[in-house]
């Protein structure tokens, strides 16, 4: 810059002498060293170290981790959400989210329920080889499923099936711990009796707490069974709650569920905007998916090749996410179900089946980039991770 | 031999200007990102059916087919604008003080000197010369920083306007102290109130704006930072996202490389860093790298304002909430001075005291929401501090609290707004903490005042030979400006390169 001109502008000098003063009593930002990553870390740490106090067997089925942290520290959440759980077993590094069972206004500890899935990899071996003492690497709280005052009922009904009770019963936990003024109708669907999961804390609950209504629907009762039997129909949810509008319906558990309730509360004339759903995974066999080519099976296999890397077989029918962790390649992922975006891949060329209404950016289909943990091989691929 | 020239640390638009510009000339360049998607600022997020754009309301500078601007002139360096689609925007904006006033200004003068001159009808002259000062003030500018040798005079406008602020001009021009807000009402955008505002920024957004009118983009900022991405990779570069730069590597002196938050070492002859300057002195440089003065150049800027945004996804058409302009302010009252001000500094936002900014893309292009539906994004700027101190326990209920404040301002507006509402997030200064790591959470960079101002010298020099910045912390707040400081950082690195042959 020319000397001298600034100088000659109108209002120089009181500039000039900011810059005096400033430079006398400026800030000293070498104080701020790490104050970034120490101030979010209090809500959205990116990784949590737990340690497991406790192992609480629920059903034959399931069982709850209580997991407290090894610092010290959990960040509140917002009941609902759920934690990734990373680990390595059978040589793959992989991860699962779990929905916290524990309340929100504790954060001594968090509760996961962990259902046992047939062959699972996670689940059998957070079953069966962890114990009391271990330590788990987990991600801070996330996801978009919680009661949101802004826009939600204070009257909520809640549609659980299988382990997809766990985000309601921290949401009604917290209700009845802080008296907020909310009122929840719980319809839990599991195949028998001895599958559902906190039956007697949610009976005491709903015994001692007049907002709190719990209701158990079995689809293979025992003889002689008094409470709700077969499927959450509309009709079910209309003679228990009577009328619907002013009520927010939140729905959680695996697809068949949502492929069964959502269209039966539409029929009650309920607007889609009052029902929320949990992400969930598509369900297998994913042949079975609106949309997936007819000529394709589950078991055909193409090759995938990584953009600088390693090429190796695909089954059609397994998420890419898996396959890549199979092969030892890390991808970074957190919901495991489309929503979050994390496990974001590039297809350079090739085709992938992904089920209707992933929630990928407009951009990020136009260039290519898939949600990994949704995306199915329909051809050779060439992918960048 | 170094794994690469240059790495580029932070896909923000400064980051990306820079890969692209270099990748492009040859050179083998890295680009690391924390996050899993590009753009910093410039990206948007998916909730239910929407896909929310998060940080640009009006994009300067694309300018129309025979009278293209700077930006246009930038992305075309960057060979994609056949990428892109940019949508005029027939709105400058419309402002409301609820029971005082409510006008739509267009984009063009004679329109906003009718329009204003109906309402102010005394001060229908005032308004277009201040028009006439915005457009010659702006010229000379443009001649003072392309040939400084004509001297002060040859710039009479810039000499006597150059330090004084927006208000200062406003109470030279104006009598009605609402016309003055009208004028004032776009300080949002700058981020400090008119009375501490330079003159010089408001006259370049106006200039701007209506000579080239105001632009969004189809697809959102993402579009823009993915088709920056998809031309680096095209020409050849190496892009890491998920990866975090923890240090920048220093020996004898001259950048070595960078170690990753995983703890690789990759090792490259230049950086440019597209974190803030804060950041990159503070945190990913070791501290006997950067010499005292360097921290002392830096002490005298204050952080800017970070912002809290509500984004909420409408199951109706625009009109039918009674939005009819696609960028919208609504104040309380025409007063923009150090109690509008303070407010930044309040936790919480009250509706009626408060301002907020809010847009709605479906009203400049329909195809933004899917059909029936409609986003709007509502702004207000406010500093970290408050939210810092706020115990982590009371951080949700807070946040709704004060979102729940903001959706009750609309409503002045638009009061059947809640009945329509589908989806809604909400971006607390921590929100914005955590996503572009900038120190207090800073969405504009530095302040700038007129001792930050584009008149003052910027140190060109880093503390390390090697390494570069580029974004928001060493230009003005934009992205016209930081696309443009990353061509730039880009330019030093070849221009020392052509020294070194």
């Amino acid at each position: 810059m020319k000397e001298g001109l600034i100088q000659q502008f109108e209002g120089y000098g009181e500039v000039a002498r900011d810059i005096e003063v400033c430079r006398k009593y400026g800030i000293d930002y070498t104080l701020e060293k790490g104050s970034v990553e120490k101030f979010i870390n209090r809500l959205h740490p990116g990784r949590m170290t737990l340690r497991v106090a406790d192992i609480i067997e629920e059903t034959p089925l399931d069982g709850t981790l209580r997991l407290v942290p090894e610092d010290g520290y959990l960040p509140p959440f917002q009941a609902g959400q759920y934690i990734t759980v990373s680990l390595e077993t059978g040589n793959i590094r992989t991860s699962r989210p779990y929905s916290i069972a524990s309340p929100p206004n504790q954060t001594g500890y968090y509760d996961i329920t962990v259902r046992r899935v047939k062959d699972g990899l996670v689940s059998n071996h957070l079953l069966d080889r962890v114990e009391r003492d271990d330590v788990l690497v987990c991600s801070g709280p996330a996801g978009n499923f919680y009661h949101n005052p802004l826009i939600h009922d204070r009257s909520m009904v809640c549609i659980a099936g299988g382990s997809g009770i766990t985000p309601f019963m921290s949401m009604i936990q917290e209700i009845v711990d802080c008296g907020l003024d909310r009122e929840v109708f719980l319809f839990y669907g599991s195949r028998t009796l001895e599958e559902v999961i906190f039956r007697k804390r949610l009976e005491a609950i709903a015994g001692r707490f007049p907002n709190i209504h719990f209701h158990p629907v079995i689809e293979n009762p025992p003889e002689g069974y008094g409470g709700y039997k077969g499927l959450i129909t509309g009709s079910l949810v209309k003679d228990v709650v009577g009328d619907v509008p002013g009520t927010t319906f939140f729905i959680c558990g695996p697809q068949g569920l949502y492929d069964f309730c959502v269209p039966e509360l539409e029929k009650l004339g309920i607007p889609g905007k009052k029902i929320r759903t949990e992400a969930y995974a598509p369900a297998a066999p994913i042949s079975n998916q609106p949309g997936w080519p007819e000529n394709i099976s589950p078991d055909d296999r193409f090759e995938i090749r990584i953009k600088d890397g390693k090429v190796f077989s695909a089954r059609a029918g397994e998420p890419l996410l898996m396959t890549l962790e199979k092969e030892g390649i890390f991808v970074p992922s957190e919901c495991r179900s489309g929503q979050c975006s994390r496990c974001r891949v590039k297809i350079i060329s090739g085709k992938v089946f992904q089920p209707a209404g992933t929630p990928v950016r407009r951009s990020d289909r136009r260039y290519g980039y898939v949600h990994s943990c949704v995306s199915y091989p329909l051809e050779d691929l060439e992918i960048m991770i | 031999m170094s794994d690469y020239d240059v790495i580029v640390v932070g896909a923000g638009n400064g980051g990306l200007g820079a890969a692209v510009t270099l990748a492009r000339k040859g050179l083998k360049t890295l680009l690391l990102e924390r996050h899993n998607v590009p753009g910093g600022s410039a990206t948007t997020f998916c909730r239910g059916r929407f896909e929310f754009e998060v940080a640009l309301h009006q994009l300067s500078g694309i300018g129309t087919p025979d009278n293209r601007g700077p930006l246009w002139n930038s992305l075309k360096k960057l060979d994609v604008l056949d990428d892109l689609e940019f949508i005029e925007m027939k709105d400058l904006n419309r402002i409301v003080i609820p029971g005082v006033l409510d006008i739509t200004l267009r984009t063009d003068v004679s329109s906003v000197v009718e329009e204003l001159g109906g309402r102010f009808p005394r001060e229908k002259d005032a308004v277009s010369r201040f028009f006439e000062l915005v457009y010659r003030y702006a010229f000379e500018l443009y001649s003072y920083f392309t040939n400084r040798d004509a001297g002060a005079d040859a710039v009479p406008l810039v000499k006597r306007y150059a330090f004084k602020t927006a208000q200062q001009v406003l109470d030279e021009f104006f009598e009605d102290p609402v016309l003055k807000a009208v004028f004032g009402a776009y300080w949002g955008f700058l981020g400090l109130t008119p009375n501490r505002l330079p003159f010089s920024y408001l006259a370049i957004l106006f200039f701007s704006f209506i000579e080239m009118k105001p632009c969004h983009i189809m697809g959102g900022s993402q579009a823009l930072s993915n088709a920056l991405v998809n031309k680096f990779i095209a020409h050849g570069g190496a892009v890491r996202f998920n990866c975090a730069v923890k240090r920048i590597l220093v020996k004898n002196g001259s950048v070595a490389g960078v170690e990753t938050g995983e703890g690789d070492e990759i090792t490259a002859r230049y950086v440019v860093s597209n974190a803030s300057k804060v950041s990159t002195y503070v945190e990913l440089l070791d501290r006997e790298h950067v010499p005292d003065e360097f921290l002392k150049e830096m002490s005298i800027k204050t952080p800017s304002p970070s912002g809290f945004c509500v984004y909420l996804g409408l199951d109706c058409e625009p009109e039918e909430v009674g939005i009819t302009a696609a960028t919208n302010t609504i104040m309380n009252s025409a007063d923009l001075s150090d109690g509008q001000y303070n407010r930044m500094h309040a936790l919480e936002f009250d509706a009626d005291t408060d301002m907020v900014g809010f847009s709605c893309y479906d009203v400049a292009d329909s195809r933004f929401s899917p059909e029936g539906a409609c986003q709007v994004s509502l702004l207000t700027l406010k500093y970290a501090e408050p939210w810092l101190r706020l115990p982590p326990t009371r951080y949700y209920s807070e946040k709704y609290r004060c979102a729940d404040a903001m959706v009750s301002l609309m409503e002045k507006v638009c009061p059947d707004v809640r009945n329509h509402i589908e989806e809604v997030e909400v971006a607390t200064p921590l929100t914005f903490m955590r996503y572009l790591a900038t120190p207090y959470g800073s969405v504009y960079g530095f302040d700038q005042y007129a001792k930050d101002s584009l008149f003052m010298e910027h140190p060109r020099e880093t503390p390390v030979e090697g390494l570069v910045l580029a974004g928001g912390w060493i230009t003005d707040c934009g992205f016209e400006t930081t696309i443009k400081s990353g061509i730039s950082a880009a330019g030093t690195i070849m221009r020392s390169l052509g020294a070194e042959r």
